[in-house]
């Protein structure tokens, strides 16, 4: 990459930073509101493209890490009185410990086998969450646990900036603590990934044979990679819990479709990128739901939007894919590439001295 | 070629064995690739490993370094038993590998594959990956011709590139023994001059080479002594004089050339 590439991105990114933290006093509350949940779903796609985008390692079942870690933290808090940051550290914590027990049999043979176990092992879950309705809800799922920061009062700070009611004080709270666990896991992926454990696992994804000939030990990287992955996953999961978005339901952190959503996420985005996933987690969160509560009707066959959005919805991703096959993020920098070599030709020499 | 005194000042120095295979069988299923294969490397020698198509060579490779655990035997290196360790255990110790059919990875530049050899095998480490293993990548694709190369990727490289990138790799993890699969295949007359240079050099280092081929063509000024198999097993072993005049080993290249 060159120096000017890099300068680019550099200012793109504090632009995005900017505008992330200043949504609040951009956004209207509900939208701030939508905002923060679709920062849980860019977390959620981040922590399958460390694991599948880099290392190539395709996993269809990242929902039973979401699972974990969230149904842990609700339930410790439920039943056994915790508090949420002790039941979020805990969810963490069992999430890694399901990607090692998942990992450990699954990554020491090559190929699509860790895609099926990872296919089946959230449809398991799924099933105890109804053979035990009682401790763990059911299909309607655990709903009240303790809210990480309570915010039952306005805050002095928010209310002087013109934020008026307890509940808008309390979304931008939750705004914030999003975006806080958002950029945190943000840099840590970017941190591992930019450092020589991202060219292994890159290296992985190409030719597990080169990396055996170099002395790397690949299972051990990928076995990293995934439970890495499965922790931030559950982080963020487990938090999500404690918030006033969700609760604790397989439609939201168990199900099949969660899985593939974080998967489709990830092509989207640009596989291997974080920055991609990241992103379109975001934006396609918006796009879902815009489509979800539109009355609009469409012409011609007059069905309302609102009825058949999921229809359109994966019809517009099928599309992106088709047309992007390399996700959104490789396209873009490609464009912006493109562009400026044409605007300024010289660009290519002049880079190397800036 | 100089190679004959330097060979004898060797041979009175040190004639310690440093891989030894006793036994050695590999099956795939019903097919036996390698069947009850002994013979021993010296120390500093430059090996020729030859026998026709579909002799086991290749999986012989595979079973040295690591790649496969043998169906029975054992392999022995430096006088340890190191039968089915893990490959990159191996490359550790000292044993590294060139594959016969290429295995760049084509996400990256010439240099960032040598550089690929200078990572750690931990997850955690503070060692600059950077500044010094980019300088060490350099000197490395410098020593195998690759310098002109540094930031194309492996699909832009001739034949003969995509084999020095092999040999780059290798020996950008330190190797004691380093073993070359097919490297003659395919390259002009020129290129196999220049890879024998190179080799001899790595011996001159004090690396231990095991160089496949079919024949001993492209052998002949390099190597010390010769093992040939055939149908997996081992039917001469000797310097490349005795291998010449040996009649099972005539009868296995049925008049053909060796
Ligand atoms: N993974 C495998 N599964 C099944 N059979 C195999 C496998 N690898 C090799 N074989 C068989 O083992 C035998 C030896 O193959 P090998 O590749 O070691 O030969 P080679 O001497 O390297 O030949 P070549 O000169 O063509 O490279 C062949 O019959 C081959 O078909
Ligand atoms: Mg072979």
């Amino acid at each position: 990459m060159t120096r000017r590439n890099i300068e680019s991105h550099r200012i793109v990114g504090i632009v995005c930073l900017i505008g992330l933290a200043s949504a609040p006093f951009l956004l209207g509350i509900l939208t701030l509101r939508q905002l923060t949940a679709a920062l849980f779903l860019g977390m959620f796609a981040m922590s399958w493209d460390y694991v599948s985008g880099y290392t190539g390692q395709l996993s269809f079942g990242h929902s039973m890490f979401f699972g974990i870690g969230g149904y842990t933290a609700a339930v410790l808090n439920l039943n056994v009185g915790l508090s949420p940051v002790v039941t979020i550290l805990a969810g963490t914590v069992a999430a890694g410990i399901a990607g090692l027990l998942v990992g450990v049999p699954a990554l020491r043979l090559r190929g699509p086998y860790l895609a099926l176990i990872t296919l089946i092992a959230p449809l398991v879950l799924v099933q105890i969450v109804n053979i035990y309705p009682d401790m763990l809800g059911g299909e309607g799922g655990l709903q009240g646990m303790d809210l990480l920061v309570a915010v039952d009062e306005p805050i002095g700070v928010l209310s002087a900036v013109g934020f008026e009611s307890a509940f808008e004080h309390r979304v931008v709270v939750y705004y914030y603590v999003a975006l806080l666990l958002f950029l945190a896991i943000y840099a840590l992926f970017y941190v591992f990934t930019r450092s020589y454990v991202g060219s292994v696992f890159t290296a992985i994804r190409e030719d597990e044979d080169a990396v055996a000939a170099v002395g790397v030990d690949a299972a051990k990287f990928k076995l990293f990679a995934f439970t890495m992955s499965g922790v931030v996953g559950g982080l963020a999961a487990a938090t999500l819990v404690h918030t006033p978005l969700a609760g604790a339901a397989p439609e939201r952190l168990l199900v099949l479709p969660v899985s593939i959503e974080v998967v489709l996420i990830g092509f989207l985005g640009g596989m291997g990128t974080i920055t991609g996933p990241a992103a379109t987690g975001i934006v396609f969160y918006f796009v879902r739901d815009t489509l979800q509560a539109s009355d609009a009707v469409i012409p011609l066959v007059g069905l309302p939007v609102g009825e058949v959005w999921e229809v359109l919805f994966y019809s517009i991703a099928l599309l992106v894919l088709f047309a992007l096959p390399r996700g959104v993020l490789p396209w873009l920098s490609d464009l912006s590439r493109t562009v400026r070599d044409r605007n300024d030709p010289s660009a290519e020499p002049i880079s190397e001295t800036h | 070629m100089s190679t004959h005194s330097t060979r004898s000042a060797r041979d009175t120095a040190q004639s310690a064995d440093i891989l030894r295979l006793e036994n050695v069988t590999k099956r795939f299923g019903s097919v036996t690739a390698i069947d009850d294969l002994s013979f021993t490397i010296r120390d500093g020698d430059i090996v020729g490993f030859i026998g026709p198509n579909g002799a086991g060579k290749s999986t012989t490779f595979d079973c040295v370094s690591g790649a496969l655990a043998p169906t029975s035997g054992s392999v022995y290196y430096r006088g340890e038993d190191v039968t089915g360790r893990p490959q990159h255990a191996l490359v550790r110790r000292g044993i590294a590998r060139t594959y016969q059919t290429f295995r760049p990875l084509n996400d990256r530049t010439i240099l960032e594959n040598v550089a690929l050899s200078q990572v750690p095998n931990s997850l955690f480490s503070l060692t600059d990956f950077r500044a010094d293993t980019e300088e060490r990548a350099r000197e490395i694709c410098e020593r195998v011709g690759l310098e002109e190369y540094l930031s194309q990727t492996p699909d832009e490289l001739p034949h003969a590139g995509l084999l020095r990138l092999e040999v780059g790799r290798a020996l950008g993890t330190d190797p004691d023994l380093l073993l070359i699969d097919e490297p003659f295949a395919g390259l002009t007359s020129d290129e196999i001059d220049q890879t024998v240079k190179l080799f001899c050099s790595l011996r001159e280092d004090g690396m231990t080479l095991v160089v496949i081929d079919h024949n001993m063509h492209g052998l002949l000024d390099l190597v010390d002594r010769v093992v040939v198999i055939s149908f997996g097993e081992k039917i001469a072993q000797g310097t490349p004089e005795e291998i010449h005049n040996d009649p099972t080993v005539q009868e296995a290249y049925l008049g053909g050339e060796l």
